[in-house]
């Protein structure tokens, strides 16, 4: 189990993915490089109001070869999708509590980039957010949501 | 005009601009051709009437403002184009005196909807809740992207869960129409036909299966309809200037008559006073795809089972439109303000319509080739752009579904019934709004669907989303399956018009997504995808 937003939280997300991924008999080749903008929203206290998160992972032939959180964006990185949103909502997809797709579905979280392959390729991204979503054991230092403080669809443009 | 360019626009719509001014703006040479005398194809704005009374004579609404990325990435704003979104969009007259209106304040949308049913005001905050907050996102996967098919999307959509997931979308919808839709999830007349009459100024028409599927997707920006300050035509006439600024050319009165083609490649195109412009890349087409493909091309350049399809299986819209442009001393006074005040402040008026039953009654009777009792709906541009007429005087415009061919004389009939059946539509603005007596109204003129084809002959037989709108002839389907990836049997030609999914419109979708085909085509960086 490890803390929420660490280096070691990154490795079981990425090794959750690919233990998910591993069952699947036909993955698309190349590479996708993601972005996760995670904002604070004065409501997850990993994340305080006014800053951000932002992390990258990275899918070689449809497995997680790497997950890292990166400062700000680094225009020599080619994005090919960026997931956008607050924090008490990521929070509450790491701690299966929110569906992702549910998020994205109504706009919460902010989803752009090329949406034939996402749609495409829909059941692998569906695995990927299900690993991401329940496939980790997430200790949460400074409280697990949901959150008393529960504020109302704080998304920034 | 060199005698070569790297790519060769037909057309300078709106689309035939957007598509040329980022292609210019990625280093290609381009060379937009327009048989009019100006830019902008529907986005025209005239003084038909009187002298400082500016008509839109095509395009008056623009619904896709901070939606459409071409909007963004060339900067139309910065050329000049100013939009105001009207604080009381849309309203419905109805016979009875009351009136609903639309804001682009939810909540008072949802009181004037309660007004007549709280039970349709509680589902219409549902489903502007869920369709305003994936918007954006259906708008990235179905309108601004090459299209994929049905069946890919419902596959996605049943992977994803989504029916699980949103209270309004189903992949049922696909076989629905939009009054099925209201039925099952409003209970009001007359809340369902303004739903209803909303659509159909979108062109889905409220009883074409399938067309429920777009119409939560219509509801999630009923609120975002704007309006182009100085006419519809600034718009143009910015897409224009980004193109000059970015080294590309628009040349008016240009008359194409001939894509040139050898080896079964698009090598340029012939004028009409014989001048041949060579193109070393491409050539896009905006047109139609009867002018393209029957008209520009030698026969031999295309398969024979192509332009039996051209003639045959193109399928445009079953109704077109009928306007009459006013110039007017006074702006309209409804006597429904007595029921909601706002109903003078509303930007677009539906007069009449208070069922889906009597919408859908007129649409059979247009079909039929039928002038309908007119219910037009009147749209008044001066209540928000004060620069439209002169101080003191508002510009009107009515509009009336309307047969293409009249039952009994064809098409040719509207040349004498035109100022007839103006005169009528008047006379139902009048009933609504009493003080829009002869002495106010200082000119007028009808604008036919007839008119519409002569002017614009792209819109053929006045189809002004330039092909049907049904799920038959969308996403990949439009305008034929061999057609539909923006691509052509004759190498290097493309098409990027709103013959293209995802339709007409002020979306500007066709020639965005016909620039990603021709960039990965031709290899062109795409600096216009930030992801």
């Amino acid at each position: 189990m490890a803390d929420i937003y660490t280096e070691g939280w990154y490795l079981e997300v990425r090794d959750a993915m690919n233990a998910k991924v591993g069952t699947m008999k036909e993955l698309p080749p190349g590479d996708i490089q993601v972005k996760v903008e995670i904002f604070g929203d004065g409501v997850s206290p990993y994340i305080p109001d006014g800053t951000e998160r932002h992390f990258l992972v990275k899918i070689e032939d449809g497995r997680c070869a790497w997950y890292r959180e990166v400062d700000g964006d680094d225009p020599s990185i080619k994005l090919d999708y960026r997931f956008r949103g607050p924090a008490r909502v990521f929070d509450e997809i790491a701690a299966g509590l929110e569906d992702p797709v549910n998020a994205a579905l109504h706009g919460t979280v902010k989803v752009r980039g090329d949406m034939r392959f996402l749609m495409r390729q829909a059941p692998q991204v569906k695995v990927l957010l299900e690993a991401y979503a329940t496939g980790v054991r997430t200790s949460w230092p400074l409280g697990r949501p949901p959150y008393a403080s529960r504020t109302e669809e704080a998304v920034h443009a | 005009m060199r005698d070569a360019y790297d790519a060769i626009v037909i057309g300078a719509g709106h689309n035939g601009l957007t598509l040329g001014a980022y292609l210019a703006r990625s280093g290609l040479e381009v060379l937009v051709l327009e048989r009019r005398h100006e830019e902008g194809g529907g986005l025209c704005t005239e003084e038909l009437t009187l002298p400082g009374f500016l008509h839109n004579v095509h395009a008056n609404y623009h619904t896709f403002v901070d939606l459409a990325p071409p909007v963004h990435d060339l900067d139309v704003r910065g050329h000049g184009v100013e939009y105001v979104r009207p604080e009381v969009q849309m309203a419905s007259i109805y016979d009875d005196g009351t009136a609903l209106t639309v804001h682009t304040d939810l909540d008072k949308t949802c009181e004037s909807i309660a007004r007549f049913s709280e039970e349709d005001a509680e589902t219409f905050r549902r489903l502007y809740g869920e369709a305003h907050g994936y918007v954006d996102l259906l708008l990235a996967t179905l309108m601004y992207q090459p299209p994929m098919s049905v069946k890919e999307l419902t596959r996605a959509l049943a992977t994803f869960g989504v029916e699980d997931r949103s209270e309004f979308l189903s992949v049922k919808l696909r076989r629905e129409t939009i009054n099925q839709f209201l039925d099952q999830h409003f209970t009001h007349p007359k809340v369902k036909a303004h739903l209803a009459f909303h659509g159909a100024v979108c062109a889905y028409t409220n009883d074409v299966p399938g067309l429920a599927i777009g119409f939560p997707l219509l509801v999630g920006k009923i609120d975002n309809w704007h309006l182009c300050i100085g006419g519809s035509h600034r718009l143009a006439h910015a897409l224009w200037r980004d193109l000059a600024q970015h080294g590309g050319v628009m040349v008016s009165d240009a008359d194409v008559r001939a894509i040139l083609v050898e080896g079964g490649r698009a090598v340029g195109v012939r004028l009409a006073d014989g001048t041949e412009v060579a193109a070393r890349k491409l050539v896009a087409s905006t047109v139609s795809v009867e002018q393209t493909f029957l008209e520009f091309l030698e026969p031999a350049a295309i398969p024979e089972e192509l332009q039996t399809r051209v003639k045959n299986d193109v399928k445009h819209k079953d109704w077109s439109l009928f306007s009459v442009h006013l110039a007017l001393s006074a702006l309209p006074e409804y006597s429904a303000a007595e029921f909601d005040p706002d109903v003078n402040r509303a930007w677009v008026v539906n007069l009449g319509y208070g069922s889906l039953e009597e919408l859908s009654a007129h649409f059979a009777g247009v079909r039929a080739g039928q002038l309908p009792e007119p219910k037009p709906n009147a749209a008044v541009n001066s209540l928000y752009d004060p620069t439209d007429a002169p101080a003191g005087y508002a510009t009107g415009l009515l509009r009336q579904f309307a047969p293409f061919s009249i039952a009994g004389g064809g098409e040719g009939q509207w040349e004498s019934m035109g100022h007839w059946y103006g005169r009528r539509c008047i006379e139902a603005w009048r009933r609504y709004a009493p003080n829009l007596t002869d002495d106010v109204i200082l000119d007028w003129v009808p604008y036919t669907p007839l008119e519409i084809a002569q002017k614009l002959p792209n819109m053929v037989r006045g189809d002004w989303m330039m092909g049907e709108v049904s799920l038959a002839n969308m996403l990949d389907q439009r305008p034929l399956p061999e057609l539909g990836q923006y691509r052509t049997p004759v190498e290097a030609l493309y098409m990027a018009g709103s013959t293209q999914h995802p339709h007409g419109f002020i979306t500007f979708a066709p020639a965005y997504n016909a620039l990603q085909v021709i960039a990965d085509d031709l290899g062109i960086e795409a600096w216009w995808r930030r992801v």
